[in-house]
Formats: C-alpha cells, structure tokens, sequence
C-alpha cells in the first residue's frame, strides 16, 4: 500500500485501463451507474423497478428521453464481467409479483441494459447502462485504506465508547479488557474477538438503534470469505504509535487488518468502485427517524464518510484515480411513500442537511450532486383523516406482521390509515441534542416520535398489458438525473 | 417537539373519519397545507405587477381629462342631433333615439369584449411569471397550479386533445414544481410552438415575396404593416389569448418593446449573418434584398410576439431562433426569385 513502486504500477494500470475503456466508450457508449446504500435502504428495489419501468416502456413522464417517445427500445444484454455475480432481477420481480420485497443485497452485482434511442436531433443510437449494485458498508471500507491498525482501533474504540452503542459493546468490551495485546498470539483469541465485536456491529444495525457507521463492511456482509484470516481480527486498546512485537496479539491483528485491506477493500476499490460514471446512494433516513437523534447523528457521520470516498480531495492517492469518473451523485432518501406528499419536501431538506458539509466540497470539485425523495416502488395511497382538531395527512398501506403503533399491533392481513409523525420544517430543530425527539431507543413503541413502519409490497399483477411499471414516486426524476444527458 | 406535532397513530380503513384521496376527486380531497415561503412566493407576482402599472403621471391624468371631454363633446353631439330630429319629426326622433342606444349598447359590448380581452392577456402574462418563479422555487403547489391553469387556458385548443389528457393524467402524481413545468411545456407547447413557427415562417415569407414585387413603397408598408398585427393576432390566438383591438396594440408595444430590449444581444447570434447575407442578396438585386429583409424583420418581429404570447417560458424546449427561419426563407425563396428577376 504505502511503497512507492507499487502504487505506481497501480496508477498506471488503473491509466491503461481508463484509456482502453475511453476508446470503446467511443465506439458504444457506456454508462456505469453504482447503486449503493446501506443495508434495507431499498438498493434491490430500487434497481429492479427501474429495470422492469425502462424495459416495460413505464410511466415516466419527467424521464424526458422516454416520455417524448424517443427510447425505442430497452433490453436486457448478457453481463459483460465473468466474474461478477449477475443482478438477479428475474427473481427479484417474482418476489415482488408475490407481495414479499426480494432478498437484500449481500455482494456486488451487476446487470446490463441496452437503451435504443433517438437522439434530439434524430440519429439512431444506442446507449449500454451498466448497472452495478454493492453494499453501502464496503463503502465505509475505502477511508480505512488511508489509517493504519492503531488508527482503526483507536477510532472503532472511541466510537463503541459513545451511547447507546456502549450498552451493545458490553461483551465485548470485557473481553477486551482481559486480553493483552503485547501477548503471544492466539488464534482462539482472536476467534472469540471478533465474534464478539461482530455481534456488536450486528446489534447496532437493529431497528431499534438503526446505526450506519459501522465499518469494516464485510464483517457484516462477509460473501465467500467469512471465517479467513483476512476476516478475522478486531480492535485491540493499543497506543497510537509503537511497534508491535514480533509474534503477539498485536501483531497478527494487524497483520490481519492489512491482508482485510490488499484483500478484499482494494480490489473492490479498483475493479468496480474507479470504474463507475454515475451513483446513487439510497438513505433510509426514515429507519433513524424511528431509532432516534443518536441514529440520526451516525447516519451523517456515515454519509460524510462515504461522500469522501467519492471526494476526498486532490493531494490523496485515490482522488487522483477517480476524480475523472464520477460526475453526477444523487442521494435520494427512499421510501418517501411512507409519508404523506406534503412532507416529502421537509423529507428532503432533512436529507440535504444530513449531506451538506460534504455536498459543498462536492459541488465545488465539479461533480455534480442532488438530492430527492423518492420511492422506488410506491406502497401506499393517500388519505386525509379527520381528527378533533382539524385534518391529519395520512397513508394507506399494510403493515408487516408485528408491527406496533400506539397500542396496536398489525397482523399482516389488513390495510391500516397511519399517520407516522409530522416532520419538522426546521431540520435544525433534530439535530439539536440527544433528546431532540423520542425514537426505539430510548423510549417504547408507544412513546416515539416518529413510527414509520414497514410495509408490504403493492398488490399488483405485474405483466398485465395494462400495468406497465410499478407505481413509484420521483423514480423518473432520480433516472433524468442520473443518465438523462447521455440520451439527448 | 412533542408539543408542536402531532403524534403518530393509525386508523382502521372502516373509521368514518378517514377519507381516501382518490385520484378522480383530486384537489378537493387532497389537503396540502400552504406552508409560508407558498403564500409569499404567490403573492409575489402580482404585487409587483400592480405596483409597476400604478404609475401615477400628469401625462395619464391629460390623456383621461382629454378623452371624457371628447367624450362629453360626442355625448353632446349626439343629444343635439336627436332632439334636432326631434324638432323636425316625431318619427325621425325616435329612430335618432334608437340608433343611437344600439350604438352605445354595442360599444359596451365591444369595451366588455376589449376588457375581457385584456384580463386574459393579462392572465397569461401572470401564468408566465408565476411558471417562472416555479421553476426557480420548485414548489409542487405552484407547478400543479401552473398545469392547471395552462390546461384550462388550452381547453379550447383542438390540436391539444390528446396532449391535454396525458397532462390531465400525471396531475396527480407527485412531482416536483418545476419538473410539472417542464412537463406542462414539453406536452402542451411542443405543437404549438411547430404551428407558430410555420405561421411566422408563411408571414415573413409572404411579406418578402410582397417587398420584392410590389410597385410601390407605400403598398409594401402597409403590406407589412397588416401581416404583422395579424400574425400577431393569430399567434394570440394559437397560444390561447383572444386579444381585441386594444389588446392586440398592447401586444405589439410589448413586442417592440422587447425587441429593443434583445435587439443589442441578438446581433451577435446570427443577425449578423443575416445582414451581411442581405447585403450579398442586395447586391444581385436591390428590390430582391429589400424583400428579404422585411421578410427577416417580420420573422425577427414574429419570433418576439411568440415569447410575448406563449403562456409559458422557454425552459423545457428550445427556443426558436432567427437562423430557424431565415434559412427557410432563403431556400424557398429561391425558385421564385429567379422567375421574377428574368
């Protein structure tokens, strides 16, 4: 990583290969979108309905390509990277075709699309949109290529110190205590460590605390590497700087922690992360809504570190290699069905205060960056009901079974008026302090602020001449954004 | 917070107090409650409009001092000259006294007709700025208004059918304010922009085609002068405002206005070109380039009253420029001429 040599014959392939891929883009226009979020935001949804809408000739009247009738066609094509898993979309749409939302995303994967089009001046063309999808938490991965051992673990340490993550920690933070780093290493050890610190990462990632900043990622989603080597080890309470000795704790932990990084964060880095033309990142803000203040605190804390990742400035390495790529980011907080239209606003500016720090770096670097509220797969109807006092703007939809609000508790089966809380026309006023609202964490279901439950996938028959896409909400302004300059 | 808002609950669907907002009954059902910056952002417009037209000045208080004394001078004339016929014979009075209450009924009516005429213009004017200010505010409540309206204002458009329905069927989605805009333009003026292009194209045509052929300079001014008002008049009419007389006069002066207004910046973009082509033209014959440069001022002076018409800006869709046109102008012309210099 830090010799010299290497990161030059890095740069130079990552050139090589940026040249090559410039030449053909030439000849076949080529778009990468990233799909990335963090777990449940709604990534497999999210590109299922716009796959299923593009192929389907679907409702999208702001998509200006589609809606002025000059997408003649789009089309599956055959994945073009042997070693990429293909996106399962078939069978994401026949989960959805039987009311379950499709399995999350676990590891990378992509899907190709071919757009026939006609350009505005009235060419023939075609333009290849790759899709690639990768779990939000590999994201978080990219900073730790820049710390070293003692930094990780110092950070990690600091972090699980912080309420409410240090009740979680509890186990953990025992064992901890009784080890010695400076020890003889023990593979026993290290087996019960990180167990132990990956139970810690898992329960923060509950509904109830629903933590984002949860790095490395692939402890939580590990793929075909679970149980290596590489995947095992875990902070230790060692001093900033010092050198290990040979042949204890410390030492194998971060030997560890560096094989983690050239293994598994680097090649994912080069091979698909630099390669990328387009993002877009889905928040689920409404899940830290329901957690509560300290959710939504490490939810910016993880949009922060991610949107460094895509910008972290001339002077470091790894800007250099992808500064040239990425020129659009939309954030889009997902399931902006499960508010009320008149809400979706505040939803927004909730979100592009959550990102602002970062997005004014962005902005000024020449991306461009945008945020909206939007729904993928739109679960509910509107309604209004009548209260004492005047008129509560509310949703209609079914509930999961066992989801609690009030006194209630759902079974599954029946479609339910809810209204979840009424969002602030401040964001400000959430970000106050820990008790700028009531979420699980802190209080019962009865007592929060904000319930946003999840609910069941629309009742639809997919395949119906009639129904052409999933009924969505500003999934049209999400793909004008992200790919509607390239079918001008 | 929790004693500014309102807790969550949930209702079940048989609670008679909650009521669907089904997408047929659309805006009756549908509260969105107006948020402050909306009730500003509205009132905005038509403030600033009023207060522009409140001028007062010595010059409006002469022009109405003047025009009611006129008006008293005809309403004298006319008294005298009935009770004249009067003096004369019963029967010549009465049809005096006839004529002249359908005369004054009729001029009510027109005056109705001009006032109406210029509410509307007025109307669009204000449909304008308000499309504007949306796609800078991006407030859905405003874009769903601006939809509204321009479907309203359309209604009576027959090339807009089918465009009106498909408008009509995404009113109730949830989009964005300006993207409702965009939308609005892409499917309501796209047409209408093709038939205004053709109508300024015939017009600027038909008046070089006159320059050049006529015997008389006179003739070709008031030619040109004629094609101009009724070009204006018929693209009024296409983008949806019934201008009377009066409005038409108003039309035009906004028109010039605005010509003087862009005139400096639209040198740079082509009408230069295009000058220096007349000059070449005028060269191979003087009448030939005097037709077409008419035929250019006129196109110049359509494309102004497009944008002084069109009830929305240009945001979605391109504007037309000179150099649309002129090269119509000069290719179809071209047969032609060559006949008439032989």
């Amino acid at each position: 990583m830090n010799d010299p040599i290497s990161q030059i014959i890095e740069q130079a392939l990552m050139g090589a290969r940026a040249l090559l891929e410039f030449g053909s883009h030439l000849v076949n226009p080529t778009v990468r979108l990233g799909v990335t979020g963090m777990s449940d935001a709604g990534k497999t949804v999210f590109i299922t309905a716009l796959v299923h809408g593009l192929l389907h000739g679907g409702r999208f009247p702001v998509f200006d390509a589609m809606a002025s009738g000059r997408v003649s066609e789009a089309r599956l094509a055959p994945q073009p990277d042997d070693a990429v898993p293909r996106f399962d979309y078939e069978n994401h749409l026949r989960a959805l075709a039987a009311r379950r939302w499709p399995e999350s995303t676990r590891r990378i994967s992509e899907l190709r699309l071919v757009i026939e089009y006609q350009s505005q001046r009235g060419a023939m063309r075609t333009l290849t949109l790759d899709i690639v999808d990768y779990p939000g938490e590999w994201l978080l991965d990219l900073p730790l290529l820049e710390m070293n051992y003692e930094q990780w673990s110092a950070e990690s340490l600091l972090l699980s110190r912080q309420p409410p993550r240090t009740a979680l920690a509890t186990h953990w933070h025992d064992h901890l205590k009784a080890l010695d780093p400076l020890g003889a290493e023990d593979e026993q050890a290290a087996l019960t460590a990180t167990a132990l610190f990956v139970d810690y990462l898992k329960s923060c990632r509950d509904q109830r605390y629903a933590m984002s900043m949860l790095p490395p990622g692939h402890f939580l989603m590990p793929g075909e590497l679970a149980g290596s080597p590489a995947l095992t080890f875990a902070p230790l309470d060692v001093p900033h700087h010092g050198a290990a000795p040979e042949g204890s704790l410390w030492a194998m932990m971060r030997r560890r922690y560096e094989s983690y990084k050239r293994i598994v964060v680097k090649p994912f880095f080069h091979e698909h992360f630099a390669r990328l033309d387009r993002q877009i990142v889905l928040v689920d803000v409404l899940s830290a809504f329901n957690a509560g203040p300290e959710a939504l605190l490490d939810l910016e804390r993880a949009l922060a570190s991610i949107l460094a990742c895509f910008n972290s400035g001339r002077k470091s390495l790894f800007s250099a290699m992808f500064s040239p790529r990425i020129d659009r980011i939309l954030f889009a907080a997902t399931k902006a069905d499960h508010l009320h239209r008149s809400s979706h606003d505040r939803l927004e500016a909730i979100l592009r205060r959550l990102t602002e720090s970062s997005l004014q770096r962005a902005q000024i670097a020449g991306g461009t960056v945008d945020v909206i509220a939007l729904a993928a797969i739109r679960a509910t109807r509107e309604a209004t009901i009548r209260d004492g006092h005047g008129q509560l703007p509310a949703i209609l939809g079914t509930p999961v079974a066992g989801e609690i609000v009030g006194r209630e508790t759902f079974d599954g089966q029946t479609e339910v008026a809810m209204f979840p809380g009424d969002l602030p026309d401040n964001p400000e006023v959430l970000f106050k302090d820990l008790d700028a609202f009531r979420g699980l964490t802190m209080a019962s279901a009865q007592d929060a602020d904000f319930r946003f439950l999840r609910l069941l996938p629309p009742a639809l028959q997919i395949g119906q001449s009639d129904e052409r896409s999933f009924p969505h909400i500003r999934l049209d302004r999400a793909l004008q954004f992200l790919i509607g300059d390239r079918l001008q | 917070m929790n004693t500014l808002y309102r807790r969550p609950a949930a209702f079940a669907l048989n609670d008679p107090n909650v009521v669907l907002t089904e997408a047929d009954r659309e805006a009756s059902a549908e509260i969105i409650p107006l948020t402050q910056e909306h009730d500003i952002e509205v009132s905005a417009a038509p403030i600033a409009r009023v207060r522009s037209r409140n001028r007062f000045g010595w010059a409006t208080v002469f022009w109405s001092a003047l025009g009611a004394l006129i008006a008293l001078a005809i309403g004298l004339a006319i008294t005298q000259l009935v009770e004249d016929l009067y003096a004369r014979s019963q029967a010549l009075g009465w049809l005096g006294l006839l004529l002249a209450a359908t005369a004054a009924l009729a001029l009510c009516a027109i005056l109705m007709r001009e006032i109406r005429a210029l509410v509307r213009l007025s109307a669009i004017d204000e449909l304008r700025d308000r499309a504007s200010a949306t796609i800078v505010s991006d407030q859905r409540t405003d874009g769903l208004a601006v939809a509204r309206e321009l479907l309203h204002l359309t209604r009576n458009t027959p090339l807009l059918a089918r465009a009106r329905k498909v408008l009509a069927s995404h009113v109730d989605d949830i989009i964005d304010g300006a993207d409702m805009v965009r939308l609005a333009e892409r499917g309501l003026m796209a047409p209408l922009d093709q038939e205004a292009k053709r109508l300024v194209s015939a017009a600027a045509k038909r008046v070089s085609i006159v320059t050049a052929v006529s015997p008389r300079a006179l003739l070709d001014m008031v030619f040109v002068l004629v094609t101009a008002f009724g070009l204006m008049r018929r693209l009024a009419y296409l983008y949806g405002g019934r201008p009377g007389t009066l409005g038409l006069i108003r039309l035009m002066r906004l028109c010039v206005a605005h010509l003087t207004v862009t005139g400096g910046l639209a040198i740079g973009d082509g009408m230069a070109q295009q000058i220096l082509g007349h000059g070449v033209v005028a060269k191979l014959s003087t009448r030939l380039g005097e037709g077409v440069l008419n035929g250019l001022l006129t196109a110049r002076l359509g494309l102004a009253a497009m944008e002084v018409t069109r009830p929305l800006p240009f945001v979605a869709l391109p504007q037309p420029t000179i150099n649309d046109l002129a090269a119509d102008l000069l290719r179809l012309r071209a047969p032609k001429t060559s006949d008439d210099d032989q």
